[in-house]
């Protein structure tokens, strides 16, 4: 019985230790060499990726670019009209009203949180050491029925609703390739406050020599969620720094659409 | 010696490795479930059983609590709404921890509850937390079955107390207080007393973490009797941190104790409270020192003390007064005199378990009950519930053959209920119907008519309810002349027939059958049970208190099937271990339980499965935990139980509970245990645990939905569960694993016109069950996650015409894609404002589609079928005309859209021609609306408005075009024309040859 015992805590101890062979930072740099190579990555100035979302039926057209600097914003065009969201000029995050189409700052707490994220430009694990991230390997999970390396990545704390909590979210990494295939976060804010939201990726495909998702799933874990697929994604889009800026004068925007 | 053990050893490790390597047919079924989710339809407006509550030391909008058999759910607005935190472990729960000293992020699980009634669950261990209970780690302890409390040195987290009750059905040495002082890496028994008395209660002085209490208990259930007390129990302190330990019994009663409580006022570590079971009556109740446990004074021995100490013994003082005391009961009690005096505390669910007070404000109470969390906010003198925790316990689940289909089922203390599989806006706490009042345990819907049986607990009560009369009535068996008085199980077995649908059966220790749907009674078999007297000394239960419930009633029928294939065959199973037959309708019965190799004698028969295969068959699953035997029993017959073999692997984890078999595939079987779903694709030889979206929560009973081929669970602390259309797991082979991607057959889609008002009011906060998918689902496998390169998948129709563009599933095993038959919504002309018509999207007509999904290189097609409601009743032509009308509309739309875009375009290129661009912007003014917002600022609608409205509402009518609707479609038609026609004089006006526009397609297309 003993000596049972004894192989089963054998086979266990080789088991882990397979799963300690990679270090999170071995797994990571793998990635990033899988992917295009961490130099050419940090190379690029922006992205620009368009997608058509389909919601119950309804296509919906979107628009997200991403610059180095953190500034972003996407565009959805509903009708003609072009609404954005989530628009970062590098101080104000801001986006507009669905009922006046007009643009509304975030609330101050949003706003902070996505200054602390502005140096995360295509993917926060680009130099996370020297931004002060931790990762840690916590080892393997199934996922889409596939084995993957689970690794925590803890970012600078954050303040929500007056409190301050532990900014962490964990990433799939497929073992056989080393990206990653999901993500998944604890909601800090609204009603799903609490719950486990999961993004699943998928559709990797090069873009001048690197390699980008072109299909992700968002929602809720354990529920079906919803898919976005981009139908082209451009590298160093040229973009007027203009557009994400807070449009103060709200009246000249009126006195525009009249126009057309 | 040695090397012949380590070879045994090896061949046990390696055999399964072999002989599943070497049966080529068997396929594990474990990464391949894919999209094939479980949903979950609560009911939680009765809620379930808490067992434990824990408040964050610093931060007050943190609770947690560690619910009996449903996990640990935290809520993080104190108390308003919870959310599950546990689901991949053991659900029922004994204690949480949260360590003061990093309070926002190590949690400590100790799992196995620990309010010992009959149907309680077992634990696996000790979990531990480092980010607040998103991910776990189990660290030991994993025989200690009950963990009763964790405490944590205040002043150093890695010096951590476990009080492990332990086994509750057996001996065992794992029990009393264990001690780790690095962080749960490694543990020390530190107080064990002997292999019957475990920890029941433990504290620790809040000023000096060296000096703990500890109440040790002796006690032992069996399945006919419950024991509580001896001469072990006692209370213990230590003041070295648990070196050494002294009794502290000093104004005790004199003899044997029972369970007791222990409770240190956290404002004055000299006061002590705790609750005694003893011997006598008088000396019963709650006992209170001044001077750290030297010394005892009784002090109050009132029912509501001393009730039922194994279900109630926790005793909480206010953090900020030592003379506020609060102990779980029947109602639970409050003092605010010191113990002396207790009352009442306000209304809520019965059976009070734990209770805790809010950090800053004692005003504040959270209280566990056998029915959920309640909140108070004056003192515990009015509560309210806690609305979104489906914690229900069922013993028992059924379906009808409704549209929808409803789930019937008992539940743990809180009556039996019915309610819809589907409903408008998600399925809330209104849907849910009463059928039964006590403890509910199984319900059955009469085969043919609206009448539905329920019972409560031992049979006391079998209702016969007339759902569309509102008539019940009883009818279960009474004593019958020339008979033995009649034992009926707790959860008595009832039974209907597939061939006489009057015909109804329970079981005591007789089977009764009856064919006036329970009028009339005819025992039609002896004594079936072992008929042990001396498990049938019930009035002697409790130990030293009497606790004689019915809960352990013994020697009875627990299963009844009669054969849907014969209704001459019966099969009984009873709870002390006889599988009995009869193939000639109970003339003679033949006992099977000799046949079954490697079943411990008098195992509980916990179901029998009567296959829809073949007369001969039956699956039979056994449950021995009441002996202490986690072992997970399950097998088949193929002889009518003349042999019986073993369809369990070694995959399988905890105790099973019940058996579903396929109404398809013969191989396909579903075992309910108590850690979960367990799946086999090839008639046992693998087992897989489903997961997704599945708790690890204990499978009471499990029920196939022909129509749908749902299947629905019954789970004891988690509700109801659901795993919609099962169909694609019958398919599953070797054969179509080595396909590329393998479509599923699916049936015709309905595109269901049916439709209903949510009322969504107080879904903030209340548990919404939710709704299947009322989508076209596109079912395939793959046989490997797609993850590079690009996959997508159209709608088309037979010609290959694209109808929709859909993000199909990505991964391994099965994928499930939803369409809602719908193609895009129109193009709608550009607006100051939206056109909320506009956003709606037409359903295409009835047919058959292709769905095509590239991969790579590679393309796939599926045809399908979609066809129409019949609810609606409309005939074909009535069908075409509404469709025909709908897709004018939006033809008309874009139409509409595209001459706005040229308008627009003309007038950027003629701002010099005043006149013009006056005359081509004040028809635009009647074409869409130009000024205002989409709220309460919205302009008087135009054209575009008027249309796009017509259009929304025929498209999203189930009906045909109404000749008021199809009047307003003429009168916006020719304003339409009138505005082509001034249009095109406009335009022609313009004189622009060169003007370059997008032609209409792609205008319509970009």
């Amino acid at each position: 019985m003993k000596t049972i015992k004894l192989l089963l805590v054998a086979l266990l101890v080789s088991a882990t230790t397979t799963i300690n062979a990679q270090t999170a930072d071995e797994i990571i740099s793998t990635y990033f060499e899988n992917i295009g190579g961490l130099e050419s990555l940090k190379k690029l100035e922006g992205i620009k990726m368009t997608a058509k979302v389909n919601n119950g039926g309804m296509e919906i057209p979107i628009e997200i670019i991403q610059l180095k600097s953190g500034k972003q914003m996407t565009v959805i065009n509903f009708q003609g009209k072009e609404i954005k969201q989530g628009v970062f000029d590098g101080e104000t995050l801001w986006g507009h009203n669905f009922m006046t189409q007009k643009a509304e700052k975030s609330d101050a707490e949003a706003t902070a949180i996505m200054k602390l994220n502005a140096n995360d430009f295509l993917d926060p694990f680009i130099d996370y050491k020297e931004k002060g991230y931790l990762v840690e390997l916590l080892g393997n999970e199934t996922i889409d029925g596939t084995e993957t390396f689970k690794i925590k990545l803890t970012k600078e704390p954050i303040t929500v609703d007056g409190i301050e909590e532990a900014d962490v979210s964990y990433y799939f990494f497929d073992i056989d390739n080393f990206v990653p295939i999901a993500v998944q976060a604890e909601i800090k804010s609204g009603q799903g406050k609490g719950m486990t939201s999961e993004i699943t990726i998928s559709d990797y495909q090069e873009v001048d020599g690197l390699y980008f998702p072109f299909s992700m799933t968002q929602g809720v874990k354990g529920q079906p969620g919803a898919p976005i697929t981009f139908t082209s994604i451009e590298l160093n889009p040229v973009v007027d720094d203009k557009l994400f800026e807070f449009p103060e004068e709200t009246a000249s925007e009126n006195k525009d659409d009249n126009k057309n | 010696m040695k090397k012949l053990l380590f070879t045994l050893a090896l061949s046990i490790v390696l055999i399964p490795i072999y002989s599943s390597a070497q049966d080529s047919k068997s396929i594990n079924a474990k990464n391949l479930f894919g999209d094939l989710r479980a949903r979950h339809i609560g009911p939680a407006l009765m809620s379930g059983r808490i067992n434990d509550m824990e408040t964050h030391p610093t931060n007050p909008r943190i609770i947690y609590a560690g619910t009996a058999g449903g996990g640990v759910w935290k809520s993080n607005n104190a108390g308003t709404t919870f959310n599950p935190i546990f689901d991949d472990y053991c659900q029922s729960i004994g204690a949480v921890a949260i360590d003061p000293n990093n309070p926002d992020n190590i949690v400590y699980v100790g799992t196995g509850e620990t309010w010992t009634r009959n149907s309680i669950s077992i634990g696996d261990g000790l979990y531990k937390s480092k980010d607040g209970g998103t991910t776990w780690n189990k660290i030991g302890l994993e025989n200690s079955e009950h963990i009763a409390n964790i405490v944590i040195n205040p002043k150093n987290s890695k010096e951590v107390y476990i009080a492990v009750l332990g086994a509750l059905w057996s001996d065992s040495e794992d029990r009393g207080v264990y001690k780790t002082t690095d962080g749960g890496v490694t543990w020390k028994n530190i107080l064990y007393v002997d292999k019957k008395t475990g920890c029941a209660d433990f504290a620790m002085d809040p000023d000096n973490p060296n000096i703990l209490y500890a109440s040790m208990w002796e006690f032992r259930r069996t399945a006919w009797s419950f024991e509580s007390g001896g001469d072990n129990s006692a209370l213990y302190k230590s003041t070295d941190g648990g070196e050494t330990w002294n009794k502290i019994h000093n104004g005790f009663p004199e003899g044997k104790l029972g369970r007791l409580a222990i409770a240190v006022a956290p404002s004055n570590p000299n006061v002590l409270y705790t609750v005694i079971e003893a011997e006598e009556d008088t000396k019963k109740g709650l006992y209170r020192s001044d001077d750290a446990g030297n010394s005892w004074k009784q002090l109050n021995n009132d029912f509501g003390i001393t009730v039922r100490p194994f279900y109630f013994s926790r005793i909480v003082v206010d953090p900020k007064n030592p003379d506020v005391v609060v102990k779980g009961g029947l109602t639970g009690s409050i003092s605010r005199d010191g113990g002396k005096t207790f009352k009442s505390l306000g209304n809520m669910h019965a059976d009070i378990h734990d209770i805790v007070f809010d950090i800053n404000d004692s005003d504040r109470m959270y209280v566990g009950t056998d029915g959920g969390v309640y909140r108070s906010w004056n003192g515990g003198t009015t509560m309210e519930i806690v609305e979104n925790l489906p914690l229900s316990q069922f013993y028992h689940v059924s379906v009808d053959n409704e549209e929808p289909y409803n789930v019937y089922g008992g539940l743990q203390d809180n009556g039996s209920w019915y309610g819809p599989s589907s409903s408008s806006g998600g399925i809330n706490a209104r849907d849910w119907n009463s059928i039964g009042g006590g403890d509910g345990f199984r319900v059955l819907r009469h085969p043919t008519k609206k009448i539905i049986y329920s019972e409560m607990q031992g049979a006391a009560n079998v209702w016969r309810f007339d759902v569309e009369k509102k008539l019940i009535k009883t009818v279960q068996p009474l004593p019958t002349k020339g008979y033995a008085k009649l034992r009926f199980n707790w959860n008595a077995p009832m039974a209907t027939s597939t061939f006489q649908p009057d015909r109804f059966y329970m079981g005591s220790q007789f089977v009764h059958r009856s064919e006036d749907m329970g009028d009339t009674w005819t025992i039609i078999s002896p004594d079936l049970t072992t008929n042990d007297k001396s498990k049938q000394q019930q009035e002697d239960s409790g130990g030293l208190s009497m606790d004689n419930s019915g809960a352990e009633n013994h020697t009875t029928i627990f299963t009844i099937a009669e054969s849907t294939l014969d209704e001459n065959i019966i099969w009984v199973g009873t709870d002390d271990g006889n599988v009995q037959i009869t193939t000639n309708g109970g003339k003679s019965w033949t006992n099977t339980s000799m046949n079954i190799a490697g079943l411990p004698q008098n195992t509980w028969v916990y179901h029998i499965e009567a296959s829809v295969h073949d007369k001969g068959t039956a699956y039979a699953v056994f449950d021995g935990h009441t002996r202490g035997d986690m072992t997970p029993y399950a097998y088949k017959t193929t002889d009518y139980g003349k042999t019986w073999i073993n369809i369990i692997s070694k995959d399988v984890v905890g105790f099973v509970r019940n058996i579903q078999e396929d109404y398809v595939n013969p191989d396909l079987l579903f075992l309910g245990t108590e850690f979960g779903l367990y799946i086999t694709l090839d008639g046992g030889n693998i087992w897989s645990k489903f997961t997704k979206n599945m708790p690890s929560v204990a499978v009471h009973f499990i029920d196939l939905q022909k129509r749908t081929n749902d299947l629905v669970m019954g789970t004891h602390g988690r509700g109801v569960i659901i795993i919609d259309d099962i169909s694609p797991l019958r398919e599953i082979s070797s054969e179509i694993m080595s396909e590329k991607l393998h479509f599923f057959k699916t049936k015709p889609a309905v595109m269901r016109d049916q439709g209903g008002f949510a009322g969504n009011f107080g879904s903030e906060t209340q548990f919404v069950g939710r709704n299947p998918s009322r989508a076209a689902q596109i079912k395939y496998l793959l046989p490997k996650r797609h993850t590079f390169g690009k996959m997508t998948m159209e709608i088309q129709d037979l010609d290959g015409n694209k109808i929709a563009s859909i993000g199909p599933g990505k991964s391994k095993g099965i994928n499930i894609v939803n369409w809602n038959f719908t193609i895009k919504q129109p193009k709608v002309a550009k607006g100051k404002t939206f056109s909320f018509g506009g956003f709606t999207s037409p359903r295409v007509k009835a047919g058959k589609y292709k769905a095509v999904i590239t991969k790579g290189k590679e393309t796939f097609e599926h045809v399908f079928e979609v066809v129409y409601d019949k609810h609606s009743g409309l005939s074909d032509q009535e069908r075409d005309l509404k469709h025909n009308t709908t897709m004018k509309m939006y033809n008309m739309t874009q139409e509409l859209a595209y001459l706005v875009y040229e308008l627009d375009a003309i007038i950027d290129v003629s701002k010099d021609k005043k006149k013009l661009t006056s005359a081509l912007n004040t028809l635009k003014e009647t074409l869409v609306i130009t000024t205002g917002d989409n709220y309460v600022g919205s302009a008087e609608p135009q054209l575009r408005e008027k249309m796009a409205d017509l259009y929304s509402k025929i498209a999203g009518s189930y009906d045909k075009p109404s000749s008021a609707e199809l009047e307003n479609l003429s009168i916006i038609e020719e304003r339409f024309n009138a505005a082509k026609t001034d249009f095109a004089k406009l335009k022609k006006k313009s004189k622009f040859k060169d003007l370059q526009l997008k032609t209409f397609d792609e205008f319509i297309n970009e």
